[in-house]
């Protein structure tokens, strides 16, 4: 019981791995504020969430694993929230979002600043 | 106005309620001082913050008071959407293919908490970006968009999540 719990924890941590690392490449690949948060999202939410998981599945008493899922639910309120500011403060200055068929991507999306 | 009124006590007591579920939920203990202290602090936020908490227009118990099942159902159905997009953004970051666009619709669902959670799902989904929520129109920045049609788009992102937020609030 122990080992098989031990065995699915060790798959959600290289879960966490595997995700955690293309967020960080795709932080370095990507171009544009918005495509960026969107890679952000993936090493913030999937990552950690696969790190919860597997906490979950180590933990030793009922009260540990209650505190852990207490802390997913704040995590799961919170996390989009600050992508979601970050997003949304992009968007009201103007950012323009990378479009591929466009060779060159204009500085603002607004008319009055120069471009 | 007696309607108003009756309308506020029945906010305040489920502010003062929800408050006093999270003290326990937090201090894990069944002490006498605890319980007390606990007691009066809720209920001293919630004369103070009811009016936030709860907004007064949203008339309806269904509108802020969760279906505990079909809350736990879309936990678990969150978990899964989140995975099965995480692997698509994988490729995506390896392979480099994505077609980025922002894209608008609205929603079906009329209350605020309803609203908030949905579109802080549509965040949580790796791949799509909540960028603006005014009243039921959503902004979202759309990383894999495959249609010109705002509407198609709109099923598209939000269309398997709407029906689970739409039976757990109103």
């Amino acid at each position: 019981m122990i080992m098989i719990r031990e065995i699915l924890a060790l798959i959600a941590f290289s879960a966490a791995v595997i995700f955690g690392t293309a967020g960080l490449a795709g932080l370095f690949r990507f171009s544009d504020p918005y495509t960026r948060l969107q890679a952000g999202s993936l090493c913030g939410t999937t990552a950690v969430l696969s790190i919860f998981i597997g906490a979950l599945l180590l933990s030793p008493t009922a009260a540990v694993s209650a505190r852990i899922v207490i802390i997913t639910l704040f995590f799961l309120i919170s996390s989009p929230t600050g992508s979601h500011i970050v997003a949304r403060f992009a968007w009201n200055i103007g950012v323009p979002h990378h479009d591929p068929k466009q060779k060159r991507t204009p500085v603002s999306r607004k008319k009055d600043t120069p471009s | 106005m007696r309607a108003e009124r009756i309308w506020g006590a029945i906010r305040f007591v489920i502010t003062a309620v929800s408050m006093f579920a999270v003290w326990l939920l937090f201090t894990a203990s069944f002490g006498t001082f605890s319980l007390v202290a606990g007691a009066i602090g809720s209920l001293l936020i919630a004369a103070l913050t009811y009016d936030v908490f709860i907004a007064k227009h949203q008339a309806n118990l269904r509108f802020f008071l969760p279906n505990p099942l079909h809350l736990l159902i879309y936990f678990f159905v969150m978990f899964f959407f989140i995975y099965q997009s995480s692997v698509v953004m994988l490729a995506a970051v390896i392979t480099g293919r994505v077609n980025p666009r922002i894209v608008h619709f609205r929603t079906r669902v009329r209350s605020d908490v309803a609203r908030m959670v949905l579109a802080n799902s549509i965040t949580l989904t790796p791949g799509t970006i909540t960028l603006d929520l005014n009243d039921d129109h959503l902004t979202v920045h759309w990383l894999f968009c495959d249609t010109h049609h705002m509407k198609a788009a709109g099923e598209t992102v939000k269309g398997r999540l709407e029906p689970y937020v739409q039976r757990i609030w109103l």
